[in-house]
């Protein structure tokens, strides 16, 4: 586990143009009736990704993997899988499996049944399938469930049933449609690992819908936020949140502030911007950025520091008043209202006691932040 | 005896008229709410005859029909029929009487009894001593009713007035061709087959309808169905030739044939060997609530001219001597509704069957029907 | 502490106990009662009678009369035995008739669009606000020589001779699985309608093709209202008395002919009774059976 994260770092085929991609959605447009699903979407994914589509309900994201799965076909445009297009095989002949939200095991069936299903479909032998099977139980750690039907078993452990199902076929691709919604917290969490390291001990293609965005930052290669059948953005997890490009994935993505700002001028990459009370705000970004646009400033609360004294250095600070703190154990957040009525959030870590804090409500405090804290949105 | 299964929508049609009877009577009884409830075969009486009761006595009459002796006797066996007047057919009404069902008529309060007819009353005195429970309604007889044409057709020589007709195979075999449909009703049909076989129709011993079972077994297959007013309707249509029933039906099917002038000339015939005639009672339960009611009724219907009107409409003789100078000729002057001496020779009556012999009866009555 | 008597739990489980011994269990007795009495030209038409002037005496006397003759009666002629048999065939074969045709109704119903479903829905439902009866003269108009299904034929020239339907078994086929269809489509549209999409998208996703996809998990899961329906049109069927009497054939014997004609034609009340007790403990098999499942059913839910 320890060096998982320094694989995925060298991991990026996307970038790699000699690469070609497992799946290719190419100018999809789906509608149900008047209702556009999907909106012309172009999109790519690669050989052993972990791909995630994150959005609230209703962005398209579970249409994208009912096409994938052949429950749907599209409107417009091709899908392909491995150069060859796919839009109107029916979902029996995909090389394609999905784990479905709800599970949908069957429930005559015994674990056993139903994980051997579609190797039986496949017309597989007695053995093969048994083998198979066996192995699929070792892999979620089911060995003594088989005979139980999915009503005796616990929600996580259907949860591995659904998933061992899926895989016993050795999809080309696996799509998991909101696999751990039904778990709680903890268990989630351990699953999330645990599926992580399946797939990257698997070398499978996984493509996880969820609404979770911390799901999907803590599992994903590479997310696509979407909104309205539109992917708003495409990228790996830590640019997703460092440098989103709308304010609605800076939104959707965690916590963030919005300052709108008119830019005032600037000297490189150094931007001089002011908002609308007047106060003046400095910020070096790589963004190319107009004299006399307006613009918003999206500053995570974790770069936002709240001190009772003016803070020194090159930083930008504004005063206000504490307005509000949450506490939630490791962190505090501080809401505090500035003159013109707006909050800011400030986040911090509580490396004291509670009880030892300096500040609190209703005291006069600096929020602060660094010139390259802010990300620059145009839209 | 009439019929043992109604046409369903005579039965229908049969009901809404007593109920929208019951209900214009209803506004004419006023105060004192005189009613009189009665049970009689399904298309058996003119309308007219039963408003004019209700005009002239202020009671109400609730008429209701039913379709077989069967469903009358269970009804009255069970007890509390509700029922003050009911017709069963002289045979079940005998041993009726036996279980204790009647109530003796108070003859006081019938004087209209001196209408009745000796001949009739002698022959019911079989079923009902000293006609002290019952007086006739209606009678008839069982016969053959056939289409002309359509036999001279398939037989030319037909043998019309007998019961070769139906149950000798050579002759039955060619009608088949043109159809025939017999009553559904052993006890109808099974003591004629005796008679015709040369038996005593009164010794129904197992021996005896074992013989009858099996010349009834030959025929069988001729025989396209056993029902028990259908053939009113296909005789007038002309899909059958020939149908064993009852005479009033058969007359029945004769007037619609002639009504739809189809080339249809239905006749009806009482078998020479020999065949069955019946008499339809009335009778007062023992637990009726309008008995005093139910003998004014019995004494209006008994009015000469009112039963002329009931044969008239029904096309039944009635055992009611005085009428018969009301009724249209073509009714009296017809022998096979009022038979005259030589047809009555041929005529017999049945008296009722214990419970073991009507078992044997009915079991041979299946028996050649299902061939179980 | 002694605990109160709880009459409100008492009354709930006294009433339904109740409404069986008054509705069911009592005249069962009777019935019961009859069978072992003797027939008699009498009124009730049966002896004895229980006399209870006489006392204890007339109480023994009474049961000192009651015997199984009558039970005896329907081993010594084998019609009945022959009844019992046609009516389980004539059960049986009409049962898997209604299935063939009610489960694809039932599966479309289940399957139609939302806004459909109540229409269709009532349209099986609508013939029971007719008089059942009336419905089966309905197809002897339909059925006979000159009906419509002959004069329909005739008129395209499929047929130049009508054909011989009515007064048949066929006909009596026609009327049970006419009759009893929404008592099998009913059921099994409310287990169908129930049934999780899903389930057959994992079918399809795992590599069944749509036939293959229902037999492997439509149909095994539909099986509870499967049972139950065939239950509702096999029992009543077996029983049948007025459909064969109306649309079958002389030949057509069926236990409720059998007993109506013991009944009314042989005013044989101890007989009949015996055929009644003996139907009664004959369909009690396959509802406690029926029962069983469904109690396992709802285990398995649970």
């Amino acid at each position: 586990m320890a060096d998982a994260p320094e694989q995925r770092k060298v991991f990026a085929p996307w970038l790699d143009t000699t690469q070609k991609p497992l799946i290719r959605f190419e100018n999809v447009t789906k509608r149900f009736g008047d209702y556009t699903a999907l909106d012309n979407l172009t999109l790519d994914i690669y050989e052993r990704e972990f791909f995630a589509l994150l959005g609230p309900s209703g962005c398209g994201k579970t249409t994208m993997l009912r096409l994938l799965a052949g429950f749907e076909t599209p409107t417009s445009g091709r899908i392909l899988i491995g150069g060859e297009d796919i839009s109107h095989v029916p979902p029996n002949k995909r090389p394609v499996n999905m784990m479905f939200q709800s599970y949908a095991l069957f429930p005559h069936m015994t674990v056993e049944k139903n994980i051997g299903f579609g190797l039986k479909q496949e017309g597989q032998s007695a053995e093969a399938i048994n083998e198979r099977v066996k192995e699929m139980l070792a892999l979620v750690q089911l060995e003594p469930f088989a005979q139980r039907k999915p009503h005796q078993l616990s929600g996580g452990q259907r949860q591995r049933v659904a998933l061992a199902r899926s895989l016993a076929k050795r999809p080309t691709l696996l799509l998991l449609d909101e696999p751990l919604g039904a778990l709680d917290k903890k268990l989630r969490e351990k699953t999330q690992f645990e599926l992580m390291t399946l797939q990257e001990k698997l070398g499978m293609t996984f493509m996880i819908v969820t609404h979770d965005q911390e799901e999907a930052m803590t599992m994903a290669s590479r997310i696509a936020v979407m909104d309205k059948g539109v992917v708003m953005q495409l990228d790996t997890p830590s640019d997703i949140y460092e440098a989103p490009n709308s304010r609605y994935v800076a939104d959707f993505i965690g916590n963030v502030n919005f300052i709108e700002c008119t830019v005032i001028s600037h000297n490189g990459q150094e931007y001089q911007l002011k908002d609308k009370q007047g106060n003046q705000f400095r910020l070096i970004s790589e963004v190319q950025l107009e004299t006399g646009s307006t613009i918003w400033l999206a500053v995570r609360p974790e770069k936002v520091i709240v001190s009772k004294e003016q803070p020194q250095g090159d930083v930008n600070a504004v005063q206000g008043i504490v307005w509000d703190i949450a506490y939630s154990g490791d962190t505090s957040t501080y809401h505090v209202r500035l003159p013109d009525g707006t909050t800011l959030k400030s986040e911090m870590a509580n490396l004291r006691r509670v009880r030892n804090r300096p500040i609190t409500w209703e005291d006069t405090v600096w929020l602060s932040w660094s010139l390259t804290a802010a990300v620059p949105l145009k839209r | 005896m009439k019929k043992t299964f109604v046409h369903f929508k005579k039965l229908a049609v049969s009901a809404l008229v007593a109920t929208t009877l019951a209900l214009s009577v209803s506004g004419v009884s006023s105060a004192e709410e005189r009613t009189l409830n009665v049970y009689n075969w399904s298309d058996y009486v003119d309308n007219d005859v039963l408003k004019e009761f209700t005009e002239k006595t202020g009671i109400k009459v609730n008429y209701d029909v039913f379709d077989t002796n069967e469903l009358l006797e269970t009804k009255l066996l069970a007890g509390a029929s509700g029922y003050d007047l009911v017709v069963p057919s002289a045979n079940f009404l005998g041993r009726q009487i036996e279980a204790g069902v009647f109530q003796k008529l108070d003859k006081s309060k019938i004087p209209n009894l001196s209408n009745s007819w000796d001949m009739i009353n002698q022959r019911i005195a079989a079923y009902d001593p000293g006609n002290e429970y019952s007086v006739n309604y209606l009678w008839g007889t069982i016969g053959i009713g056939y289409s002309e044409e359509k036999v001279k057709k398939a037989l030319p020589d037909a043998p019309v007035d007998s019961w070769d007709m139906v149950f000798k195979p050579e002759v039955a075999s060619k009608l088949a061709e043109c159809g025939i449909y017999v009553l559904d009703s052993p006890s109808e049909i099974i003591p004629p087959a005796m008679k015709y076989l040369g038996l005593d129709p009164t010794d129904l011993s197992a021996d005896n309808l074992k013989k009858v079972e099996e010349m009834l077994l030959k025929v069988r297959p001729y025989i396209k169905k056993f029902h028990s007013s259908e053939y009113i309707t296909a005789l007038a249509n002309g899909d059958i030739c020939v149908a064993v029933g009852y005479s009033g039906d058969i007359f029945q099917a004769e007037s619609r044939a002639a009504e739809a002038k189809n080339g249809i000339t239905v006749k009806y015939s009482v078998p020479k060997e020999g065949s069955l005639m019946w008499f339809d009672q009335m009778a007062i339960p023992k637990d009726a609530k309008n008995v005093a009611e139910a003998h004014e009724f019995i004494n209006f219907l008994m009015e000469p001219k009112n039963m002329a009107r009931i044969s008239d409409a029904v096309s039944y003789a009635n055992g009611n001597k005085a009428s018969q100078e009301f009724i249209k000729k073509e009714i009296t002057s017809n022998p096979a509704i009022y038979p005259t001496e030589d047809v009555l020779k041929n005529l017999f009556t049945m008296l009722p069957f214990d419970s073991k012999t009507q078992r044997l009866v009915n079991r041979t009555w299946t028996a050649v029907k299902s061939g179980q | 502490m002694q605990r109160q008597f709880d009459w409100g739990r008492f009354l709930l489980i006294a009433i339904p106990f109740l409404w069986l011994l008054i509705f069911f269990l009592l005249p069962f007795a009777i019935v019961v009662k009859i069978s072992l009495s003797d027939t008699a030209n009498a009124l009730p038409p049966y002896v004895p009678t229980l006399n209870l002037s006489e006392g204890w005496s007339g109480i023994t006397s009474f049961f000192s009369q009651l015997d199984l003759e009558s039970f005896a009666w329907l081993l010594d002629d084998k019609i009945y035995f022959l009844s019992y048999l046609n009516s389980l065939k004539i059960a049986f074969i009409s049962t898997l008739l209604t299935l063939l045709i009610g489960y694809p109704m039932a599966y479309g119903l289940a399957k139609a669009p939302q806004r459909w479903r109540t229409v269709l829905l009532m349209l099986v439902i609508l013939p029971f606000w007719t008089s059942f009866l009336i419905r089966v003269y309905a197809w002897i108009g339909i059925l006979k020589p000159e009906g419509l299904l002959n004069m329909g034929l005739m008129s395209i020239g499929l047929i130049d001779q009508p054909l011989a339907i009515i007064n048949t078994p066929t006909a009596v086929y026609i009327g049970i699985v006419y009759s009893y269809l929404p008592f099998l489509v009913l059921p099994l549209y409310a287990t169908l309608e129930k049934l999780d999409q899903t389930l057959i998208e994992a079918a399809l996703d795992l590599g069944c093709s749509p036939i293959q996809a229902f037999w492997k998990v439509t149909f095994p899961l539909s099986l509870p209202g499967v049972v139950a329906g065939c239950f509702l049109v096999f029992i009543p069927a077996m029983g049948e008395f007025v459909i064969p009497d109306l649309l079958g054939g002389s030949d057509t014997i069926m236990i409720g002919k059998t007993l109506w004609s013991e009944f009314f034609g042989n005013r044989d009340w101890p007989v009949a009774s015996a055929v009644a007790v003996v139907l009664l403990l004959s369909l009690v098999v396959p509802i406690v059976i029926f029962q069983r499942i469904q109690e396992r059913q709802r285990e398995a839910e649970a």
